[in-house]
């Protein structure tokens, strides 16, 4: 089906055509206040083509795979190159791959027991009725199975299969009137036997305990702190407030605060930042949605800006490789630049040593985080992180809520003055990051670090 | 429309006791541009999702793939799992009530005709626009979005219904640079009618933006009063209110206004509504996606909580009608009431006359974060990406980079002081501009 339509598409005046074939299980199993809410399959399956002509590059989607619509498809990519009158797009030479990848798992998740699925998350749910104090409490059971094909008019051929599976909880507390949340997952590109390897119970109900914590503490005094930032913060805010301002597309348009910035030192020596396909705990990236294999791109070496990411089109505008980030949500999408797996590279110290000299700051955590945002264009980050622990003369004391962190990351960066040991890397099956309207799955993470200042607000 | 019957019919076959299937057919052109059009691409996408019961046991399947035998499979699919759902004890049946409500203006019908040449023409000029607004700016990123949506439905107890709408919008944004001083400017709009879009205005505005905000500093922590631009107010409202007046909320315990119908909780010159049935709003619609006519629902009436928000669903639990805010954010996910359009009522003042009135304050612009706020605990956070400080009624220096922290029920309750008649949208929330008494501001100190 795929030669096909690419035949076609050279006969009928591409210089370059590409197209991909994908099917996507998804099913998530949701368990409200002790009840099965909902219990969603689907399957989402289709076909995009991508041409180049000289006018310049369409691209059309269809998820109805009759030949005639098909051929619809294929004349409406067309009419959009020709439309386009934009700029030359190019497609940098690169490396033709013939690969058929799968992740191994032991169990497909698709296939288990619907029953089996249900009683996991209703007996996760249960046990996070740990008190009078729980108002709510909600368990999404998610997996994916995803199969890729890519072809091009080049001869590439790359089939990649993953699964991804995963649990989330957030519990809702309610105490002297406040009311507080502790939502958070964990997930792993792997079968079914992840779920099965796990105590989920007692991870809802440590969230319910957290909910309850948060609810019965103050939020912290506004104001410029120092601060130690936990590893699922830390792969957020680079993910986030860096990583996206590392993408080539955004970079080559003078969006991106490092523009025309590489061997500059950004950060202080103590930070190495890197992208990387296939890494534990990470997102199953070995090749990206345009056959291009991705491997381990250092961003950041001690602090000097070595690379952008890249896909073909933006790597042919910077003279570059492509780095293997050419990323779609799916079929119906371009593949753009994205990140894959996104991370600071620990070093040497124990965290006591990082918080042994503050005497008053914050130690931020990611669990029970709602999320974050950050304006690229001037790299400035805010982030409403979980639960967090005051710092108070070299020490953990009390624990705060509603805190959110704050800054320009080009400044923050500078002000990291050390780097922990420790290591930890995250993806999720229940969301992604989100860029022009794609959402593809990511990794992120790091170690824990120390930011000599940020700004925190709450109230 | 006959595919979503037949799939109703198939799960009844497969002796489930309701089935109701929505079909989501959408053509979207979508272009990406900066300095030039960077891509543009079409895309047809077909979704179907069935929903069926055996008795108080409920599942879902959904599907891209609309062809008959799949139709059968999932129908096949969706009753295996609800054979091993347990029972949901607040299950009463699927909407019996489909229907329209006389409302017009939500399909754009010019789109069909709509040439790709002229929507590449219109950016363009826009794009154009902010180039030679200033030398030192450029257009860095934008994204227009143009998407025909089919929807159809079906179930046991009613006829088919069919609707079209249109959806429109587009973001832009600038970037100034100057002496190694950089800054940005944003602007959004959507739309159900392409001739309601104002390229020209928006590009003109975010150059304007980008140019001013070269200038912007931090500024110190402080207690002050703060104006807020009517789109940032109206994605607060959306962000703080759309969950706590939802019944599913209500009911699960998460909501702060459980218990507080026909009480105050607004200061008395506050009016929320939600109307599905306002000609040309972003949300507007004859019926929602349970098939349940939309209306308009008074939400905060001078203060006072009216009502919350329902769907079939929730409405059964609580012996009530549906408000017709049935909405499906996909065609796979489970219906759950949301806002449609969710508005702030206007007051008197115009944003200038707000701004002479304001001795000392600051004027908020843009803010980014403000969807991190907790909607559970009322917590309201955003950090300014771009404002002013207010000065003798006049607006001053450009401002950036400080957090917004507050209670946004006590605000509610005594802290806005005026509300503007400057009514505008982002997205399904309407707000105009309001003047907050007193605003915490984490600042550089």
């Amino acid at each position: 089906m795929l030669e096909r339509i690419l035949d076609k598409a050279v006969k009928i005046g591409a210089s370059y055509a590409d197209a991909r074939y994908q099917c996507h299980d998804y099913e998530l199993v949701t368990v409200e206040n002790k009840a099965l809410k909902s219990y969603s399959s689907r399957r989402l399956s289709g076909l995009g083509v991508r041409v180049a002509i000289k006018e310049g590059v369409g691209y059309a989607s269809t998820s109805d795979l009759t030949p005639n619509c098909l051929e619809k498809t294929l004349d409406n990519a067309f009419k959009a190159a020709k439309s386009i009158r934009g700029k030359e797009q190019a497609f940098k030479e690169a490396r033709i791959n013939e690969a058929d990848v799968k992740l191994s798992i032991k169990t497909d998740p698709v296939d288990v027991p619907p029953e089996e699925k249900v009683s996991i998350a209703l007996d996760a749910n249960k046990a996070a009725w740990i008190s009078d104090k729980i108002n709510s409490a909600v368990t999404v059971l998610g997996l994916s199975k995803d199969f890729r094909l890519f072809k091009s008019s080049e001869g590439a051929d790359v089939g990649v299969e993953t699964a991804q599976t995963g649990l989330m909880h957030d519990s809702v507390a309610r105490v002297n009137g406040v009311m507080e949340r502790a939502p958070y997952s964990e997930s792993m590109c792997a079968g079914f036997e992840f779920i099965k390897s796990k105590d989920w119970n007692s991870f809802t109900a440590d969230l319910s305990k957290l909910a309850v914590e948060a609810a019965s503490s103050k939020t912290p005094p506004p104001g410029t702190y120092p601060v130690v930032v936990d590893p699922e913060v830390v792969g957020l805010l680079l993910h986030e407030a860096f990583g996206h301002a590392s993408e080539g597309d955004l970079v080559s348009t003078g969006e991106s605060v490092l523009h025309n910035k590489v061997d500059i030192q950004l950060a202080s020596e103590v930070v190495t930042i890197i992208d990387e396909g296939v890494v534990e705990r990470g997102y199953f990236c070995p090749f990206d949605d345009e056959g291009i294999k991705k491997e381990k791109t250092v961003i950041v070496e001690n602090g000097l800006l070595k690379s952008y990411i890249h896909n073909r089109d933006s790597a042919s505008q910077f003279g570059a490789e492509s780095t293997g980030n050419g990323r779609a949500q799916n079929f119906e999408n371009i593949p753009i630049v994205r990140q894959t797996n996104y991370y600071m590279q620990p070093k040497d110290h124990e965290f006591e040593e990082l918080i042994e000299g503050i005497d008053f700051g914050i130690c931020v955590r990611g669990k029970g985080m709602t999320g974050g945002e950050v304006e690229v264009g001037m790299g400035t980050f805010t982030f409403g992180v979980g639960p967090s622990k005051v710092i108070r003369n070299g020490e953990l004391a009390e624990t705060v809520r509603g805190v959110v962190i704050s800054g320009l990351i080009l400044e923050t960066l500078k002000t990291v003055d050390a780097v922990g040991k420790d290591f930890e890397l995250r993806t999720n099956v229940f969301g992604g990051c989100g860029k022009s309207g794609q959402t593809v799955p990511v990794g992120f993470g790091g170690p824990h670090v120390r930011v000599r200042q940020m700004t925190v607000g709450g109230r | 429309m006959e595919l979503a019957e037949l799939a109703v019919k198939k799960a009844l076959s497969m002796n489930a006791t309701e089935a109701e299937t929505y079909i989501q057919k959408t053509n979207t052109v979508r272009v990406e541009f900066a300095n030039e059009i960077e891509n543009f691409k079409t895309v047809e996408s077909l979704g179907m999702s069935l929903r069926v019961a055996l008795g108080k046991k409920i599942a879902m399947y959904s599907t891209s793939i609309l062809d008959e035998s799949e139709i059968g499979e999932a129908a096949a699919k969706a009753v295996k799992i609800a054979r091993v759902a347990p029972e949901d004890p607040h299950w009463k049946h699927m909407n019996k009530r489909f229907g329209k409500a006389p409302v017009e203006g939500y399909c754009d019908g010019t789109l069909e005709t709509l040439d790709y040449r002229e929507i590449v023409e219109t950016l363009l000029s826009a794009m154009n626009l902010m180039k030679s607004y200033d030398k030192r700016v450029k257009p860095t990123r934008g994204i227009l979005t143009i998407s025909t949506s089919n929807i159809s439905m079906a179930n046991n107890y009613n006829e088919g219904c069919e609707r079209k709408e249109t959806n429109i919008e587009v973001w832009m944004r600038t970037k100034a640079e100057e002496a190694g001083m950089e800054s940005t400017g944003n602007e959004h709009q959507e739309a159900r009618f392409w001739r309601e879009m104002r390229f020209e205005d928006l590009a003109v505005k975010a150059a304007e933006k980008a140019v001013k905000f070269l200038e912007a500093k931090p500024i110190s922590s402080r207690k002050t009063s703060a104006i807020i631009r009517n789109q940032i107010f109206a994605n607060i409202l959306g962000v703080l209110l759309s969950g706590p007046i939802n019944a599913d909320w209500v009911q699960k315990g998460r909501s702060p206004l459980s218990n507080k119908l026909g009480t105050r909780i607004a200061q008395e010159n506050i009016s929320v509504v939600d109307d599905g049935t306002i000609r040309g709003c972003w949300r507007t619609k004859p019926f929602d996606d349970e098939g349940h006519p939309t209306q308009k629902t008074p939400v905060l009436e001078d203060g006072i909580l009216k009502n919350y928000l329902y769907d079939t669903y929730t409405a059964l639990k609580d012996n009530v009608e549906s408000t017709g805010n049935a909405q499906r954010p996909y065609y796979w996910m489970n219906p759950q009431p949301l806002p449609n359009n969710l508005i702030l009522k206007i007051g008197g003042a115009s944003p200038e006359e707000i701004i002479r009135e304001t001795k000392r304050g600051i004027f908020i612009e843009e803010t980014i974060g403000e969807w991190l706020s907790n909607p559970v605990s009322g917590n309201l956070n955003a950090t300014i990406s771009h404002g002013y400080l207010v000065e003798k009624g006049e607006l001053t220096k450009p401002i950036k980079g400080a957090v917004v922290s507050a209670d946004f029920y006590e605000l509610l309750k005594d802290g806005i002081e005026i509300i503007g008649n400057d009514l505008r949208n982002s997205e399904r929330n309407y707000s105009p501009t309001v003047k907050i008494t007193q605003l915490t501001i984490a600042g550089k100190d």
